[in-house]
């Protein structure tokens, strides 16, 4: 049972903050692709910001492999 | 690095100026920039542009619109060579090139009407099908009118009334033949005596009935002859735009190379007049402005005194304060190092007496690329396909270095691949040929997030370290010692963590609180508030760093999943191509992503430590 809640716990540990990135992704990768089409000169710009939202699923990532890991 | 600029000044009689603007544009170093005039500076005004000045550029701008507008027409040859045209051929040439235009010209109208006469007899080939077969029976027909109709196919009951209208107006001498043309319409062909032509067009006027109208140069004809020449036409339009084709590519073989060479040289011409709205004047003298690369500062002097002599002087002007920040920067690295400027590229140039990251980037992008990667075949596969792309992409500066910077950083795979004994994932170890030197990154994950974090540690702190001395050489001691204090702030409470991880000595506790205390004060002073924000930010930076482990991850156990999945199969060649297939996805991926990754790296936790954007980009006066 603690095994099963272990999982568990990583299992939201990592999910949420995935949900959470891919929401954000999704609205800067939107509001990116427009920004594009006007000025290509921004694509690096536009990198950084789709790239930055990441960062919580990798944290989400450290915390579910220190759950799992204990 | 970022080249130190000197600002010249040149200075000589107006007689000089238009030989001295072509000089200065051979010479393509010196970015103009516009003199000041009026009341700060009462010895200069602005130079007046000339009236014939004036109609000379209104003439080139017409030149160079007309020329676009005629390289518009014309699709560039496989290869041609851009012709050199001197600043005094243009007009001649621009008048030999007059009659070609006019014939390209020509072509192309033709071109256009037959494109459009084929689409209309496309359109018309629905009904030809249809009604071919119908009018032809009815050709013989004299004092007869045949008309064609369309009829959607939901209103099929207008078919009966107009039938029994027609019968009414004729008195019964029509006949009419429907065919269904498509799933939404039906064909009619209705023959009746022309003496009853105006009653059957008002009645055929109604809103569902679609009359085929012919265009203009079949309006003449009747419906049978229409559809004969159209079937005729749909034979012959092809070839025909096929010659007027082969024709204008013959003269874009002939002439593309010479027209593009004339636009060249008319746009320089163009921009050397433009530079007198830069100029200002005094009563007998010119003065242009403007800023020169070190290094090439002595040989441009010399090259004017050597065509000049003492008419025309150029001089150093020293440097105000207020001017600083509107220096602008010219990036120039050696040979080995170029390729990775592209990365810069994506953001607004460093300003001038800033870090030029280009050498930090050259040194961490293959590392992290490789790091992600750390497979021997995805390295080899990856390098030789960079190669090959690089020399077909080397008329492109942006794709070559791409390529190349593509092809140091496979480099960096295949050596992490021998540390991590990987060969498209496990093959090399399942075939015996390999074993990991250092970890297995599947088994070591805890290793790899640790080794990962100290990356992230190094790199940070480097950033933060290049900011502080850039502030320290630059004599900005406020920013210098803000910078220290937050680099203090995060080593001790580095130290602090390694404590608590049992990683350091307990020893360490005592000093290492106090720094903390410090240099958390200290920052708070110099930086307000956002100072501790800012180190929240960098904890979070290293932390970001463990994407190097987890991207990397995901892309060895795909590379295991593919070749799990090939060992399935009882076939060996079945085998071979699913893990071929699924590893060249990876291969892509792997591409991809550790170049999103390592970029990410830098632009967000490395250059925010010590970029400072905001520059004006170089852009010498030069010829195109």
């Amino acid at each position: 049972m603690e095994k099963a809640l272990v999982a568990l716990a990583a299992a939201i540990a990592i999910g949420l903050p995935a949900l959470a990135t891919a929401w954000a992704q999704s609205k800067i990768g939107a509001a990116g692709g427009g920004t594009l089409a006007e000025k290509p000169e921004l694509s690096g710009t536009i990198i950084i910001l789709v790239a930055i939202p990441e960062t919580m699923v990798l944290l989400g990532f450290v915390v579910a492999y220190l759950i799992i890991s204990r | 690095m970022i080249q130190k600029m000197r600002k010249v000044q040149i200075i000589g009689p107006r007689g000089c100026l238009d030989d001295c603007i072509k000089a200065l544009h051979d010479a393509a170093v010196v970015h103009i920039e516009s003199v000041e005039a009026g009341p700060q500076e009462p010895f200069f005004s602005r130079l007046p542009m000339e009236r014939e000045k004036l109609s000379e550029k209104s003439y080139l701008d017409k030149a160079a619109e007309r020329l676009r507008n005629l390289l518009a027409l014309l699709e560039p040859p496989p290869s041609y060579r851009t012709l050199r045209v001197g600043g005094g051929e243009i007009r001649k040439i621009l008048d030999d090139i007059t009659p070609v235009e006019e014939r390209i010209k020509l072509l192309h109208a033709r071109k256009d009407e037959l494109t459009e006469e084929l689409n209309t007899v496309n359109r018309y080939e629905r009904l030809l099908a249809g009604f071919a077969p119908i009018v032809s029976r009815l050709g013989g027909l004299k004092n007869f009118d045949i008309i064609g109709l369309t009829i959607e196919k939901t209103r099929e009951d207008i078919a009966k009334i107009i039938e029994a209208e027609i019968n009414r107006i004729t008195g019964g001498s029509y006949q009419l033949y429907a065919k269904d043309l498509d799933e939404s319409s039906i064909g009619i062909v209705l023959t009746y005596p022309r003496q009853h032509e105006p009653e059957v067009r008002y009645l055929l006027s109604g809103k569902a009935i679609n009359e085929v109208r012919l265009p203009d140069e079949y309006a003449d004809m009747t419906l049978i002859n229409a559809l004969k020449q159209m079937g005729r036409r749909r034979g012959e339009l092809p070839r025909l735009m096929e010659g007027v084709e082969g024709e204008l590519n013959r003269i874009a073989n002939d002439w593309y190379g010479v027209m593009a060479g004339l636009l060249r040289a008319v746009e320089d011409s163009i921009d050397e007049i433009g530079v007198l709205t830069y100029a200002a004047q005094t009563r007998f003298a010119f003065v242009i402005e403007g800023w020169v690369p070190v290094d090439v500062f002595e040989p441009f002097k010399e090259r004017f005194l050597t065509l000049f002599g003492d008419r025309v002087l150029v001089r150093e002007l020293e440097v105000e304060e207020r001017e600083v920040q509107n220096i602008p920067v010219s990036i120039k690295n050696p040979w080995f190092l170029r390729p990775f400027e592209v990365f810069l590229g994506a953001l607004p140039p460093p300003k001038y007496g800033s870090v030029d990251p280009t050498l930090y980037v050259a040194l961490f992008f293959p590392a992290f690329w490789g790091l992600i990667v750390g497979d021997i075949g995805y390295g080899a596969v990856i390098f030789g396909l960079s190669l090959y792309l690089r020399k077909r992409f080397r008329a492109n500066n942006t794709f070559r270095d791409i390529f190349t910077v593509l092809a140091v950083s496979s480099v960096a795979a295949v050596f992490f691949g021998f540390l991590f004994g990987e060969f498209f994932g496990d093959l090399g170890e399942k075939l015996g040929i390999l074993h990991p030197l250092l970890i297995n990154r599947v088994e070591a994950l805890q290793t790899l997030i640790v080794l990962t974090m100290g990356i992230g540690i190094g790199h940070v702190l480097l950033g933060i370290i290049i900011g502080a001395v850039n502030h320290l050489l630059k004599g900005r001691a406020k920013e210098a010692v803000a910078k220290i204090a937050y680099l203090a702030l995060v080593v001790s409470f580095l130290v602090i963590l390694g404590i608590m991880f049992e990683y350091l000595p307990k020893g360490l506790l005592t000093p290492g609180a106090i720094v903390l205390i410090i240099s958390f004060i200290l920052l708070t002073v110099f930086e307000g508030v956002l100072g501790p924000l800012e180190f929240v930010k960098a904890i979070g930076n290293i932390v970001s760093y463990v994407r190097l482990m987890a991207v990397g991850t995901a892309s060895v156990v795909m590379a295991l999943v593919a070749n799990q999945i090939g060992g399935l199969s009882e076939n060996l060649v079945v085998g071979i191509i699913v893990a071929g297939l699924i590893h060249t996805l990876n291969l892509m991926l792997s591409v991809l992503s550790p170049s999103i990754q390592s970029m990410r790296l830098h632009y967000v936790e490395f250059f925010s430590k010590f970029y400072e954007a905001g520059g004006r980009r170089y852009t010498p006066f030069k010829k195109r």
